[in-house]
């Protein structure tokens, strides 16, 4: 016959966080799971182990201390006995280790999850320092490098464990528990790095642009970047724009606006969430992070919810404006062919005897800028053969080219290879013979042109 | 837990202890004449408590009275007369200035201090070495001088152009 596990008697959810161990004795006693006696005895020996603690901080040379020392003392001592107390699978578990074992054991187990969540919380801290996103708000800036800091300088494990030390001005998306000491910091660093990880997978100018449609001083401003960046990805994909340039035009804050003023609370969740499904795709997320801008949806769907019943939705999503920057184009050269395709169509190139045949191959079978930067330089064409080519190529793609092999004045020649110094040549020839308002355009367009990341 | 704190100091077993240790010395307080009774440490320990309690402390070791009794036991201003009430005034005087002092000094260095200056310049006086020599000595600690700083001498070496 199957073992039935029985249900346990006390219900984790209603145990505080931060004052665990208290929580846990006053539910246990409440069941009758442990006696007055039980109680006393614990109680006598954390009284006990706070003496020690207490003659330690004293120095051995005072024997009595104020009341404040010997109440943080204590206070130190619940959490961490509270944290070990946590890890047990359930808390009836937790109850009998109380039962069962000395309170010195359950405290130096206590500290040794205190220190390994503490260096959890560094290592955390360590990597968002080196990951953090540019956008120049001073309160992210600030709580990342100086609060959190801060905090580990402050924090003492063994006579302050439950301490926090630090405002965390910065707002986290989703709501933190009321979680204390080593517990809170790990926490509350974790939440801002996947929220950091999420906003990485966008242009610094585009999150600036955004942020700066969001309010004129966002640097200034206390808010939470992450939500702001996640709404208009989700609002981007919904209205079928690119979710990662967070480009929100006004046709689609009005799109976004009709699309969700006749849509029930439900159908609104679970549109959030099939957007979700699609940025999960995009942006590769997984693990961790995913469960953790998974519980942020809950917060956005709530917003459009409100932003309905208001009629605000259009102002949700937000435009991003430009503020003393210049426009940027963000050109990809497309993926490149796989190199056994590559070689064969360069060897028919080059076995072509025909300019026409040439280019009827080149239209064909080359499908990127990147392929055709690549059959222009290891084909062998004849100079005349590259600019009929050339010829053929959109205003843009020839300012993309333009911009990899510079204009006459800007052409710095050592180094180059002899095709790469004859493709630069023709691009400059054709350019030249161009008419003077396409000459202004792709002018424009070079200074402009910024590659995407994914290129490289 | 303040509640919980102040019955760590009220526990009867540790009062019964703490009574014990007062008149145990009376084996060394004997050859200057000195002695308690039962009754009398019974009160000095209550008064060990009362203080703690009014000055927001809490006692985990042996407790300072064994030793202000073997400090103070030789004291020519000390008498079979005065004995109880003096011990009494020096327990309330210790504890406030444990505090007073931000316990930047140790148990034994504040009671050396205190029978130093009860003997020296206060002649015996309580009110002299509270009032005083004990506030002087809190102030100093405070502002992160020596224990027997002087203003006056700070003002001759001021003179000098020397700290």
């Amino acid at each position: 016959m199957e073992s039935i596990e029985k249900p346990a008697a006390i219900d984790r959810e209603n145990l505080s966080e931060e004052f665990f161990l208290q929580a846990l004795l006053e539910s246990a006693y409440s069941l009758r799971m442990i006696t007055t006696g039980d109680i006393d005895g614990i109680r006598l020996e954390r009284f006990e182990l706070m003496a020690e603690k207490a003659k330690r901080y004293a120095g051995c040379d005072s024997d009595s201390v104020r009341v404040e020392v010997a109440r943080n003392i204590m206070s130190s001592i619940n959490y961490s006995m509270g944290l070990f107390l946590k890890s047990f699978q359930t808390p009836d578990e937790a109850v009998k280790a109380l039962k069962e074992m000395k309170m010195a054991d359950i405290l130096s187990e206590g500290r040794k999850r205190v220190d390994i969540t503490l260096k959890t919380a560094k290592a955390i801290h360590s990597r968002l320092i080196s990951e953090i996103i540019s956008v120049g708000n001073i309160c992210y800036n600030d709580t990342v490098f100086g609060g959190i800091t801060g905090f580990f300088k402050l924090y003492d494990p063994d006579l302050g464990a439950h301490e926090t030390h630090i405002n965390a001005d910065y707002p986290t998306c989703n709501p933190m528990k009321r979680f204390a000491g080593a517990e809170f910091i790990k926490k509350y660093t974790e939440a801002i790095y996947y929220e950091n990880t999420f906003c990485r997978n966008f242009q610094p100018g585009d999150m600036r642009r955004l942020l700066y449609g969001y309010d004129r001083s966002y640097k200034d401003l206390i808010f939470n970047i992450y939500e702001i960046a996640l709404t208009s990805a989700l609002g981007s994909l919904l209205s079928g724009g690119d979710a990662r340039r967070l480009i929100m035009t006004e046709s689609a804050a009005l799109y976004l606006d009709k699309f969700f003023r006749n849509q029930t609370d439900d159908r609104i969740d679970s549109t959030i969430l099939e957007a979700y499904d699609g940025l999960k795709k995009i942006f590769d997320i997984k693990g961790s992070q995913e469960l953790y801008i998974k519980a942020s949806l809950k917060k956005i769907s709530s917003e459009i919810k409100i932003a309905v019943k208001l009629d605000t939705v259009g102002k949700l999503f937000i435009s991003p404006e430009y503020h003393g920057e210049k426009p940027v184009i963000y050109y990809s050269c497309g993926e490149k062919t796989d190199n056994e395709s590559y070689r064969k169509i360069v060897e028919k190139i080059m076995q072509s005897e025909n300019l026409s045949d040439k280019i009827l191959i080149i239209k064909n079978q080359i499908h990127s800028l990147a392929d055709l930067e690549d059959v222009l330089l290891d084909a062998e064409m004849l100079p005349h053969e590259i600019t009929a080519v050339l010829r053929g190529l959109e205003p843009l793609e020839t300012a993309a080219l333009l911009k990899k092999y510079p204009l006459e004045s800007d052409i710095e020649t050592a180094g180059m290879r002899k095709s790469e110094m004859i493709l630069t040549r023709c691009l400059n020839d054709l350019f030249s013979s161009m008419p003077e308002k396409l000459k202004e355009f792709i002018y424009k367009a070079v200074k402009t042109i910024e590659f995407d990341r994914s290129d490289f | 837990m303040e509640f919980e704190l102040e019955l760590f100091n009220n526990q009867p077993l540790i009062q019964k202890q703490a009574a014990d240790r007062i008149l145990k010395c009376n084996e060394l307080t004997l050859k200057f004449g000195l002695m308690l009774t039962g009754e009398q440490a019974l009160r000095l320990a209550e008064t060990r408590n009362e203080s703690l309690s009014a000055n927001g402390r809490i006692e985990f070791g042996g407790g300072i009275i064994d030793k202000i009794i073997k400090e103070f036991c030789d004291s020519p201003y000390i008498s079979m007369n005065n004995y109880e009430e003096t011990l009494h005034e020096l327990i309330e005087i210790f504890y406030y200035f444990k505090n007073e002092s931000l316990d930047l000094i140790s148990d034994d260095e504040l009671i050396k201090f205190m029978k130093s200056a009860f003997d020296g310049v206060c002649q015996g006086s309580l009110e002299a070495l509270s009032g005083r020599d004990l506030e002087a000595l809190a102030r100093n600690l405070r502002f992160g001088y020596a224990a027997d700083y002087s203003e006056e001498t700070g003002e001759a070496e001021d003179d000098d152009g020397e700290y």
